[in-house]
């Protein structure tokens, strides 16, 4: 009994993290790419969810068609955003970053809200798959989404970065900018390009969400805290740390709501990313973090 | 050496323009009479977030660290000008430098961690995750802060006189803010606000002249906390009643925005910004989500065509700011 009680957290765990790990992924793809961390990055979660959600229930769309969507309205929201918003105050100090992307999300919560309120809205479900039974464990529907997706879209990540010529790209422009551009990357272009990407991973959390949760417009808050803190776990700036750090968070959530407290569900994130700064900044996986005078 | 009347009074800059400055708080003493209770509460909440501003901004702008610490200290501040009154029944004033004293220790916790080499983005997310951490200790210690439901505060009185209106409480805050500003202002022009400026264009530069960089940072951190907790207990008077989500990631949001939208490392820049962030809602409290987008849209607008805040606005137009805002950028 108890251990079946311990493996199913243990799968529960897994299936939100793996949210965790996509939120991180997707801020670290950023950080890697530009030196700058997207503090507005929750809400572009919260704008995935939200424009398949007014696709799906307001326009009668399929999921599918709407999840498309949604990847592409964040994606060219990302990009846009680099070229117009932040590129334009490269030269400022990284505090200034810090506030245009708070800014942003900003602007993305209020139209969601202005749109549809104060309220919290259930959407219909999608992925209706059949719980499986590993010996007396079950893993529910969502679980096997959540995990499968993100699986699948972790495995396009990876395969691209280093199988393909984009990834040696992306590889080099992440070694060193100069070099890159020396031999004949344009950065630039990079910049805007990973940026939309970031965001687009962003809104495949979002997607994954929306079904299984009730939406409302301050929800990206949590993902953010909680994607940072994956980060943190795993090595700031390492894209397989960002993975295992957020897998770890998710299942550290689920044991420590069950063996100790419910009420330390909220606050893991925050031990997590306290207790890893002050004991060990380079986390699991990282490298070099930290600046000493 | 001959100094005629023109080189005394208007020729010097210097004299004639800062002196502006010192009547700005005597022409706000006049301002209860134009006022009725809630454009005097809103009034009385603007002198709260200048200081908030303020002390933000030393840690923000002068010493450019990313250290969200401004709720943690505001709230800090506000719990225990509020323990101190409701639970051991102490005066006003003495609750006040606890708070105060308490922000400076919360201070002093976030520069710890910035001198262990948790710098950048890494400072952002600790401090981040402490004040989220506190808001959730407001919640759940509810034997102590009474939870979600707020703790009441008795009556006040300072010195006798009972605090009891917004017009006494505005002049409490007056005085209150305006010592503080002129106060960090001294602080900001002296050798330890050289010393802090230094630290933000070169750390290394700074230390290898001689100058104890960790005691300034120490420093900067500990004023910055004891200005924002003094706010906190100011906050907790003005709105009677402490709750934790007055001290949530919105709240932090907003007390950046101001020390932005006036400009980084600039305090005149910092007083200004928290007065227009003040009265903005109010015109737009009526449209929700709305308030927010726009809000959100003139802080892009504000970065982005005047990274120098709005104080370098008016810098262009009025000699005296030009003054203040070159002197103190």
């Amino acid at each position: 009994m108890e251990a079946r009680l311990f493996y199913q957290l243990i799968i529960s765990g897994i299936a939100q993290g793996a949210i965790y790990a996509l939120v991180a992924l997707s801020l670290t793809v950023v950080y890697r790419g530009t030196t700058i961390v997207n503090f507005g990055h929750g809400d572009f979660v919260m704008a995935g969810a939200f424009v398949a959600y007014a696709f799906v229930v307001l326009y009668g769309v399929p999921f599918v068609v709407a999840a498309v969507i949604a990847l592409a309205l964040l994606f060219a929201l990302g990009f846009a955003m680099e070229r117009g918003l932040i590129e334009p105050i490269k030269a400022g100090p990284h505090i200034s970053f810090a506030m245009m992307t708070i800014a942003v999300g900003y602007v993305l919560r209020g139209i969601a809200r202005a749109e549809w309120g104060r309220e919290v809205l259930p959407m219909p479900r999608v992925f209706d798959l059949p719980p499986i039974f590993i010996g007396n464990v079950v893993i529910t529907g969502d679980a096997i989404a959540f995990i499968g997706v993100v699986a699948l879209s972790l495995g396009v990540f990876f395969l691209v970065l280093y199988a393909t010529r984009t990834g040696q790209i992306v590889q080099a422009v992440y070694q060193s900018e100069r070099g890159a551009a020396l031999v004949g990357v344009n950065v630039r272009a990079f910049h805007s390009v990973i940026w939309g990407v970031g965001a687009a991973m962003g809104a495949v959390a979002g997607l994954l969400l929306a079904p299984v949760t009730l939406l409302y417009p301050d929800l990206g808050a949590n993902f953010l805290i909680r994607g940072f803190a994956a980060m943190t776990l795993g090595g700031f700036g390492s894209l397989s740390g960002a993975v295992v750090g957020g897998i770890l968070l998710g299942v550290a959530e689920q044991l420590l709501g069950a063996y100790v407290s419910t009420k330390l569900i909220d606050i893991a994130a925050y031990l997590v990313i306290i207790a890893v700064l002050v004991l060990r900044p380079t986390g699991l996986l990282g490298r070099i973090a930290v600046v000493r005078v | 050496m001959k100094r005629d009347f023109k080189t005394r009074w208007l020729g010097s800059r210097a004299i004639l323009d800062s002196r502006v400055f010192y009547f700005l708080p005597l022409l706000a003493l006049f301002v209860p009479l134009l006022t009725n209770p809630y454009t005097q509460f809103v009034i009385n909440l603007m002198l709260v977030y200048v200081l908030i501003a303020v002390g933000f901004n030393i840690v923000l702008g002068n010493l450019g660290q990313l250290a969200f610490t401004s709720t943690t200290c505001f709230g800090i501040g506000a719990y225990t000008t509020a323990i101190a009154m409701a639970s051991l029944t102490l005066p006003f004033w003495i609750a006040l430098l606890a708070g105060a004293a308490m922000g400076a220790l919360a201070g002093l916790f976030a520069s710890i961690t910035a001198l262990r080499g948790i710098r950048l983005y890494y400072l952002a997310i600790i401090t981040l995750a402490f004040g989220e951490l506190m808001r959730w200790v407001y919640i759940h210690a509810d034997a102590v802060t009474r939870g979600t439901d707020g703790l009441p505060l008795p009556p006040a009185a300072f010195f006798g006189l009972s605090i009891d209106s917004e017009i006494k409480r505005f002049y409490l805050f007056l005085a209150i803010t305006t010592l503080m500003v002129k106060g960090t202002s001294n602080l900001l022009r002296s050798r330890i606000g050289r010393a802090v400026v230094a630290i933000k264009d070169n750390e290394f530069a700074t230390a290898s002249l001689g100058i104890p960089t960790a005691h300034y940072i120490v420093l900067a951190f500990v004023w910055s906390g004891l200005v924002i907790g003094i706010a906190g207990g100011m906050f907790a008077l003005l709105i009677g009643r402490v709750v934790p989500e007055s001290f949530d990631l919105t709240a932090l949001i907003f007390h950046f925005a101001m020390v932005m939208a006036g400009g980084l490392g600039n305090l005149a820049g910092s007083v200004l910004g928290a007065m227009l962030l003040t009265t903005m809602p109010e015109f737009l409290r009526s449209f929700p989500g709305i308030e927010e987008a726009l809000f959100g849209i003139l802080l892009v607008i504000v970065i982005l065509l005047r990274p120098s805040g709005l104080a370098s606005l008016l810098a262009g137009h009025l000699p005296m700011f030009r003054q203040r805002f070159y002197r103190e950028r």
